[in-house]
């Protein structure tokens, strides 16, 4: 055999092995989503969703920022009185977390599914003895738990499936849906291909992730102020089509954001209003020297019409940038 | 029995080339230099992993210097680099080495030499960069604070930017390679004074190589400064389209040229 062939087959063998443990790790992924960053019980979500939330909680829970946030008594009580009742441990049992929802219909469209390991029996009987005005009913042949059934704004929970991993919560219709379309193996959220196609362009693997449309944004202000303007000067801000958000928690806090502007223009607009709201926070630096790390930690790039706001802000960052606490900040009066 | 007055067919007399030029590009001191060169990485991958990892600011995982190291080493400076230095040579060391003379006289035509020179290339720049490529990916991805499943996406598409890479740049030193009698310094301009017009603002950056691979780089490292204000991300479609265009008008340019040039060599 030629010297030449040998490097060939060596070179092919090694890229070959690669991509084929590249492709099983995409496969076997026990994380792997079914449309983006999306797994595929979240496909039970309603068609009209206009927004979509996911969190990695055990990437969450396991990060520096929650660890701090904990250890400084930010943990909820409520962690605390549920595990009591039910063994139920939200930082220890759920794995995943999906919100969906629809800004113009408020919680009345509202759902959340959450993946986890749950003791059905004790949750059930905690729901039950929860003191609120609670119903029971089965639907699909699955127990549905009903708050304030008959009334405006009824919530329900409910367990997807037999074993006991998924839980669906939110407005009644929602869940009874969620329950319809998990049972009879139906996929409503693909029909929203406007929605679909902003998580394809969502990267899995994030600790959290948003994907939403311009619904999401229509409560957000049309305008600015305008940097160092006198006299009321304002920048009007170009609307947005779409929003993605990607995040992680670990090693340092990192935020992507992609916002779809009508045209080019718009986003070339946006990401030079960004840019400078970041300069000028910069210029501040002389001043405030916390400051000083803010720039190399933020990049506005744009692409074609889309504005990606890159953040990797370091937890000492973050830390200065907080107000000081007041003690500290205020002489005490007196001396 | 074939008749010896005809050329042999473009095909046949393409892989002989190919395989006869593969065997001295694979073999060769230039192979060895520019492997060393393009496995760098590799060891930047391993030293981090052993030694930078617990010391680099946080904000640099794995996946963000594997970023870096396939935009800016191998498709800025390495792949653009080696192309220069094989592809300039397909001819030019036969011109060199006086041994054009042997091909010429063979019942082979001009397009089928430089076809198979040029494989020829590409298969030994991809031999000696892929690897590389995969060997450094895996090594950072496995890293702290990456999640492996969901980076593969862009390793694929970066195996694919580092072939476009060595195609596009590959055919157009071939071209000057034809064209001129000494390409490397011209190329060495072109490369590192002509490129950087990717870094300006407006239409320019359209009119360079780089500005075009870096739009398929979706890691591409975040800008700083002025160069962060004028980057731009040019359409990943019309990207491909673009360079899919200039490899096919380079080469083709380059075979037009090479089958019509009469060469005299020194004595």
């Amino acid at each position: 055999m030629k010297r030449s062939r040998l490097v060939v087959i060596a070179a092919a063998s090694v890229v070959g092995l690669g991509l084929a443990l590249a492709l099983g790790a995409l496969v076997l992924d026990p994380a792997r989503a079914a449309v983006g960053p999306l797994p595929a019980e979240g496909l039970v979500l309603p068609a009209d969703t206009r927004f979509v939330v996911g969190i990695d909680v055990q990437r969450f829970v396991q990060s520096p920022f929650y660890k701090k946030f904990a250890s400084q008594g930010g943990r909820p009580k409520a962690f605390s009185e549920l595990e009591q009742k039910t063994g139920f441990n939200p930082e220890r049992d759920v794995d995943q977390v999906l919100i969906a929802g629809r800004p113009d219909k408020g919680q009345q469209a509202g759902l959340v599914i959450v993946r986890g390991r749950f003791d059905r029996y004790k949750l059930s009987q905690a729901i039950e003895t929860g003191g609120r005005r609670v119903t029971q009913k089965k639907h699909e042949g699955n127990p549905l738990y009903i708050f304030n059934e008959g009334q405006a704004g009824a919530s329900a929970i409910a367990f997807l499936g037999h074993d006991a991993n998924l839980l669906a919560m939110g407005s009644q219709p929602a869940v009874e849906a969620a329950v319809t379309s998990h049972f009879q193996g139906a996929a409503p959220l693909k029909q929203n291909t406007a929605l679909v196609g902003l998580l394809e362009r969502v990267k899995p693997g994030s600790t959290f992730w948003m994907v939403g449309d311009q619904s999401l944004l229509s409560q957000m202000p049309s305008a600015v102020p305008a940097p160092g303007g006198s006299g009321g000067a304002q920048l009007q801000l170009p609307a947005l089509k779409a929003l993605m958000v990607t995040g992680e928690l670990e090693p340092v806090l990192s935020l992507d954001v992609t916002g779809d502007a009508a045209d080019a223009a718009g986003a070339s607009q946006l990401a030079d209003i960004v840019r400078g709201f970041v300069a000028l926070a910069s210029l501040q630096a002389s001043q405030k020297p916390e400051l000083k790390g803010l720039q190399n930690a933020v990049s506005v790039t744009t692409d074609q019409s889309s504005v990606r706001l890159s953040a990797r802000v370091p937890y000492e960052l973050l830390e200065a940038l907080q107000p000081k606490k007041a003690a500290e900040a205020s002489p005490v009066p007196g001396r | 029995m074939r008749d010896t007055s005809r050329a042999v067919p473009f095909l046949p007399s393409a892989r002989a080339v190919f395989g006869l030029s593969l065997e001295g590009m694979l073999w060769s001191r230039r192979s060895l230099v520019l492997g060393g060169l393009l496995a760098i990485p590799v060891l930047i991958a391993i030293v981090y992993r052993l030694v930078l990892a617990a010391r680099l600011p946080a904000e640099i995982t794995g996946l963000h210097l594997y970023g870096y190291l396939v935009a800016l080493f191998w498709v800025r400076n390495a792949l653009p680099l080696a192309a220069l230095f094989y592809a300039t040579a397909l001819i030019a060391d036969e011109v060199e080495g006086r041994t054009l003379t042997y091909l010429l006289t063979r019942p082979v035509r001009r397009s089928a030499i430089l076809a198979g020179k040029f494989a020829a290339y590409v298969v030994t720049t991809l031999c000696l960069s892929l690897p590389a490529a995969v060997v450094t990916f895996f090594v950072l991805a496995t890293s702290r604070g990456v999640g492996l499943a969901g980076s593969v996406p862009d390793l694929f598409r970066d195996l694919g930017v580092l072939v476009l890479t060595l195609l596009v740049y590959g055919a157009l030193f071939a071209l000057m390679g034809v064209l001129m009698k000494r390409p490397l310094i011209p190329g060495l301009l072109f490369l590192f004074v002509w490129e950087l017009i990717a870094n300006l603002p407006g239409y320019m950056p359209r009119f360079t190589i780089t500005a075009w691979l870096r739009s398929l780089v979706t890691h591409r490292p975040a800008g700083r400064g002025v160069s962060e204000m004028f980057g731009q991300v040019l359409p990943a479609g019309l990207s491909l389209v673009v360079l899919a265009v200039l490899t096919v008008a380079f080469l083709w340019l380059a075979i037009r040229i090479f089958s019509r040039r009469e060469y005299v060599l020194d004595q």
